[in-house]
């Protein structure tokens, strides 16, 4: 009996913790033509400056890690062709693995790595140090100010890393790999574009944003629920980090399932 | 004429059921400057949360600005806060803004207009708190009565119409005291309608506050 107890009680916290997420994630939603308005500088500037640390800040990271995915997947592309014997191909193995796939979860890992985790333990420690309260005196909607600009910032930031990871990717893979084996560039990049339709490219927008407003919701819930002692911060940034990736590794499967099964 | 603050049997007890405030009444005008005192732990921290809207009432009214914080609703309570400033004991400044930006907080959130002319307000604020130090410093190692100078000048930002004051005083040196006072009550007495309310452990600082009214809490209840 005990045992059904838990389950049950297990299954109660994590659907009440993904109905938390998903409020957090449409309130965002909803708040995001308030950000681009001149109506709340305080919020626009939150905003920009979440753009600027999850985007901006992540480029040379991303850079190089697309560039060594690149050359991994474009050096066991170009090893199986002979096997193949087809050129044509490369476009299709590269924008399977690279768009459809690597792209959009590898740039949310990242973005996990560098800015979820600062967003739970920032907002948690606001807590901690009732910052959140002094905010909530000034007349501040917590909310609008603390949480959206920072949930839409991180998506529009993965939303751009997603396609500059796979354009570095496929580019720098088949410079430092590819260049003077087999296949010209000219071949490369005309079999990848006749691989690549729309379906590729919208469902990696869709993946990107959709895993951007997951990171930045899983990660603004999980650090807002820190409240009693510093020694939370971490237990909420570690309960961020793998919901996040619990979330967006489920999520990536289904929609990979909806559209290419 | 209405108080700005008004409790009227005022019930409000902590998570154990001890009461703080029972039956209490209270009603604080535009043009007075109070002085609420009482021994640690017996309910100053709770008034202020009241006043703030951070705690509701478990029976009575509580009217700040003609507004039933009992029972409005979220926007109310935001216009009721936007005109009212707070320095609480702890000084509690925004960890990831700056000194200035700290200040300039509540004009960029509810005024909108240039981002220049705000942080130049917010410059003037400081300035006039007694700010000497760098306004692009982050506050986090900042000295207490630094701190202390910032949440007063955010606290005037938006020039509120009541000023709490949540024990000013203390840890402070004589002349820090004097000169933030000084500020506050120059403040007070600039505007007719300003309501200013400080509370503290004892009155020890009233000379300096040079209170309209004395108050204390006794039993639960407010007395002059």
């Amino acid at each position: 009996m005990q045992i059904f107890y838990r389950i049950g009680k297990n299954a109660i916290e994590r659907i009440r913790v993904l109905y938390g997420v998903f409020r957090l994630s449409a309130v965002s939603v909803g708040s995001f033509a308030s950000l681009l308005g001149k109506t709340n500088m305080a919020n626009r500037i939150v905003f920009l400056r979440q753009i600027y640390f999850t985007g901006f800040e992540a480029i040379p990271i991303i850079s190089w890690l697309a560039t060594i995915l690149g050359i991994v997947i474009v050096t066991q592309t170009l090893n199986i062709l002979p096997l193949v014997g087809s050129d044509a191909i490369i476009g299709e193995i590269l924008v399977w693995v690279l768009v459809r796939e690597a792209g959009p979860v590898f740039a949310s890992v990242i973005v996990i790595a560098r800015s979820g985790t600062a967003i739970a333990a920032e907002l948690g420690s606001m807590r901690i140090s009732r910052e959140t309260i002094a905010l909530e005196v000034m007349g501040i909607n917590l909310t609008g100010y603390l949480i959206a600009p920072r949930i839409l910032g991180t998506a529009v930031s993965t939303f751009v890393l997603t396609f500059y990871f796979e354009g570095i990717s496929v580019l720098g893979g088949y410079l430092l790999a590819g260049l003077g084996k087999s296949i010209t560039f000219s071949a490369y990049i005309t079999s990848i574009l006749g691989a690549m339709g729309l379906l590729e490219v919208g469902v990696s927008l869709l993946k990107s944003v959709l895993f951007g407003l997951i990171i930045g919701s899983v990660c603004a819930y999980h650090g807002l629920k820190a409240e009693k002692s510093i020694t939370q911060i971490p237990q909420k940034t570690t309960a961020a980090v793998m919901g996040s990736l619990s979330l967006i590794f489920s999520l990536n499967a289904i929609i990979t399932f909806v559209f290419y099964f | 004429m209405a108080g700005l603050i008004e409790f009227k049997n005022v019930c409000l007890s902590m998570e154990d059921g001890r009461p703080i405030f029972d039956d209490a009444c209270i009603s604080l005008k535009a043009g007075e400057r109070i002085l609420l005192t009482a021994p640690v732990a017996s309910g100053k921290s709770d008034f202020v949360r009241l006043i703030a809207g951070l705690r509701r009432p478990e029976g009575g009214a509580l009217n700040i600005l003609g507004v039933d914080l009992a029972v409005c609703g979220a926007e109310e309570l935001t216009a009721v806060r936007v005109r009212m400033g707070f320095v609480f004991q702890e000084n509690i400044l925004i960890s990831n803004l700056r000194v200035i930006e700290n200040v300039a907080l509540p004009l960029l959130y509810h005024l909108g207009q240039s981002y220049e002319a705000h942080m130049e307000a917010a410059e003037r604020l400081l300035l006039r708190a007694g700010f000497r130090g760098d306004p692009w410093a982050m506050p986090g190692p900042l000295p207490l009565y630094v701190k202390k100078e910032v949440a007063v000048a955010r606290a005037l930002a938006l020039s509120p119409q009541i000023v709490v004051c949540e024990n000013l005083t203390e840890a402070m040196t004589g002349s820090e005291k004097e000169s933030l006072c000084a500020l506050l009550v120059d403040y007070h007495e600039a505007e007719p309608d300003r309501l200013l309310v400080f509370t503290a452990d004892d009155a020890g600082d009233a000379a300096l506050l040079r209170p309209s009214r004395r108050m204390e809490i006794r039993d639960f209840r407010f007395a002059e």
